[in-house]
């Protein structure tokens, strides 16, 4: 609460800071040349000045705040009753530190109702500790940033030094994030293969984390038939549907159509992108898996299942067409015009042209949409989830329910689970898995796609 | 002269199956575009005739219930607005300011080099993979309110970064250099020549990618899946610490009910999120093609 207000109040200095220095360099203006920056880049420094150091100390406070809070209530009397296992303990704590904030609150353990008003007492008292100390560094750096509102001062350049390194911390963003992904993913992941033979994991062939338990742990995390689900249903069906679809569409839209019909059906098309994972999903169960297990019974086979890869892989791979398509239609421009003036001038029909010249040109630049077409492909989750089913199991039956990497990560993580249990830490090795893939899969498409550009420029 | 191969009848055979063969592959085209066209009209059709019924003011206003005619997905866009808001306001001025330091300020070098190769990868990571990512770093390390929009938001915003810093980039590079050399001649600093012409400027491509972005980022459902914006909310989240749903995850549960009632909502909220997403698009285009200038 009182974090807050301070940090409402130095925002408040900076902008006093800004007006002051601004107003101070103004006063200084004697005429053309006479000072270095213009008034306002002083009024930057001056803010920045007052803003950097206090918000770094309001982040380092509000970061140890809590444990010197908790410190404070366990000397309480009133705490020397708390349990002593640690979950138990943070939970009242946390509880307690609930009907701080909101007296309304009901208190779960009678204990936490008792540790409200010390918990309070101590928030109010750092708080007030830490709200001083920040106060304090926001006005020694604006009385140090006040000094040198100077005539030959270089505010401008101080400020855009600020600005370059604001700069490159936004885009450092990036490999942090790259780095926090694998990081999280191997450190997960390596708690799992502690329990779990990583080769059992990689070769096993039978999937039951629901029995894995003691001795035979090994044998029920063998996650070969969710690597054949994903296989299947993303890069198998899937494809099948939106390989012809999607490049067949590109060759028309690029070769035969006329520029108005181009205009409008390819932003239509582009749609079925925009379309969110979840209505695909929706569809494929409220919609494309009857009708495919109504078919199938129709033609005979017995007890078919509603949920059906077939159902996941169709409705993904129409997802992918207009992916797949954009791809191809990038891939057929790249071809030199030349080409293919040069195929029809010999008399070749547009269509032998495509087919004999076109297509084996850009074969290279296709092959990569493709592979970043699968690698979309597995790592959709949305519509397996819906669609495709829970058994694990290897079949190339497309009327079976099928389960894949991605189903069993959101099964493992979203029952009532203990964090630290080998089923909760499977869903991070399998991440690992499907993060190594794709990266795989990215890597060469986008190198191939580079190269392939290159020999034709 | 006249029995030349060119009016022989073989050849005449052969040159009408030449044509033929050309009108099959033309026809063949077509056909393909029209049955994705068709997928997706058999789509639209459904929902619509499935959910209209269920659109009236209860629905938009309501918050979800276990009694499918009075559930409604006011509690579930709230969280979407929330969570959208702290995605914006992170991914946005993050992708933006990175774009400007890789296209105008980055030296050649290793580091850089690391930079663009991340982002790129980073655009076709896997969604769930963000989710893994902030359920263990947001929920598990830094110990954040599950279920909120504030760790949804940051997930998501890390998602969307990449693409925003991507078409920023294209936008920038759109600038012609002679801008640039204008604003330096007459004594403007390079940061000045970049804040103040070229980031001006550059602005529509980049809002259009972030509306891209953003549109994408609200149609989300599996990230948030594993940071446990599954629960089951029947009031409004008051902040972006409370619990709270969001509108494909509300689609997502809503399927998963065996009451048959729930097939109205669920296709009801669909297309309210379809009308979402296609007002965010049109904006898109509207201000491609308003505000960009073609050089």
């Amino acid at each position: 609460m009182i974090l807050t207000g301070v940090l409402l109040a130095v925002i408040g200095l900076g902008l006093v800071g800004w007006f002051a220095a601004r107003g101070r360099a103004r006063l200084l203006y004697t005429g053309r040349g006479s000072m270095h920056s213009m008034p306002s880049y002083h009024g930057w420094h001056m803010a920045l000045w007052i803003l950097v150091p206090a918000l770094l100390a309001w982040a380092a406070w509000s970061a140890i705040m809590p444990g010197l809070v908790d410190g404070a209530v366990m000397a309480d009397p009133a705490a020397a009753q708390l349990p002593e296992g640690d979950m138990h303990r943070a939970a009242v704590l946390a509880d307690a530190r609930n009907i701080a904030a909101n007296p309304d609150a009901v208190a779960f353990d009678p204990l936490s109702q008792e540790l409200a008003a010390p918990m309070r007492a101590a928030q109010t008292r750092f708080g007030m500790i830490g709200g001083l100390l920040i106060l304090i560094v926001a006005l020694a750096g604006g009385g140090y940033g006040f000094t040198r509102v100077r005539a030959g001062f270089p505010a401008r350049t101080h400020v855009e030094r600020a600005i370059l390194a604001l700069l490159l911390i936004a885009s450092l963003m990036a490999i942090l994030t790259t780095f926090g992904i694998v990081a999280s993913l191997l450190f997960e992941a390596g708690l799992f293969f502690k329990d779990v033979s990583p080769i059992a994991f990689l070769t096993g062939t039978h999937w039951a984390p629901g029995n894995a338990r003691g001795i035979d742990i090994d044998g029920n995390f063998g996650a070969v038939p969710l690597f054949w689900g994903t296989i299947y249903i993303g890069a198998i069906i899937a494809m099948v549907v939106a390989i012809p679809l999607g490049l067949m569409s590109a060759i028309y839209l690029t070769q035969y159509a006329s520029s108005t019909i181009r205009k409008w059906v390819k932003p239509i098309l582009e749609i079925l992108a925009g379309i969110p994972t979840v209505v695909y999903g929706y569809f494929a169960a409220l919609t494309v898996a009857p009708l495919i297990r109504d078919t199938a019974a129709s033609l005979g086979v017995a007890n078919p299942s509603t949920e059906s890869a077939l159902a996941a892989g169709l409705v993904m791979g129409v997802m992918i067409i207009p992916f797949v398509s954009s791809m191809a239609d990038d891939a057929l421009a790249a071809v030199p015009r030349a080409m293919s003036d040069g195929s029809l001038a010999l008399g070749a029909t547009q269509s032998e042209t495509i087919k004999k010249v076109l297509l084996p040109a850009a074969l290279p630049g296709i092959v990569a949409g493709v592979m970043l077409a699968i690698s979309r492909a597995i790592g959709e989750t949305m519509i397996v989830v819906m669609a495709a089913g829970a058994s694990a199991r290897l079949s190339a039956n497309p009327l079976a329910s099928m389960t894949t990497v991605t189903y069993q990560i959101v099964q493992m993580l979203t029952g009532d689970q203990e964090f630290n249990s080998p089923k909760t830490l499977s869903a991070f090795a399998l991440g690992l898995v499907l993060f190594i893939v794709t990266l795989i899969l990215n890597i060469i498409a986008l190198r191939v796609v580079k190269r392939f550009r290159e020999a034709y420029e | 002269m006249s029995n030349s191969t060119f009016s022989s009848p073989a050849f005449a055979k052969r040159l009408a199956q030449r044509h033929a063969a050309e009108r099959r592959f033309k026809l063949i085209g077509l056909g393909a575009i029209v049955i994705s066209l068709a997928f997706l009209a058999l789509l639209l059709v459904i929902m619509m005739r499935n959910g209209l019924g269920g659109l009236n003011w209860n629905f938009l206003s309501g918050s979800d219930s276990t009694d499918p005619h009075i559930a409604g997905i006011w509690s579930a866009a709230k969280g979407s607005i929330l969570t959208m808001l702290v995605t914006l306001l992170l991914s946005f001025p993050m992708g933006v300011l990175a774009a400007i330091y890789l296209e105008e300020f980055a030296p050649r070098s290793r580091w850089i080099e690391l930079v663009e190769v991340s982002i790129n990868n980073l655009a076709a990571v896997p969604s769930i993979i963000f989710g893994l990512l902030g359920l263990a770093v947001f929920i598990n390390t830094f110990n954040m309110p599950r279920s909120s929009p504030l760790v949804g938001g940051l997930t998501l915003a890390l998602m969307t970064m990449p693409v925003i810093v991507i078409s920023g980039r294209n936008a920038i590079k759109a600038v012609p250099p002679s801008i640039r050399d204008a604003a330096l001649a007459v004594g403007a600093s390079k940061v000045q020549a970049v804040f103040h012409h070229v980031l001006p400027l550059a602005l529509p491509g980049i809002l259009t990618g972030t509306i891209i972005g953003m549109a994408r980022a609200l149609g989300e459902t599996a990230p948030l899946l594993m940071i446990g914006m599954r629960a089951f909310i029947v009031t409004p989240p008051d902040g972006i610490t409370a619990p709270s749903s969001v509108l494909p995850m509300q689609i997502f549960l809503w399927s998963d009910e065996i009451d048959k009632a729930f097939v109205q909502n669920t296709s009801a909220a669909i297309i309210v999120l379809l009308v979402f997403l296609l007002v965010m698009n049109g904006l898109a285009i509207y201000l491609r093609n308003k505000f960009e200038v073609r050089w």
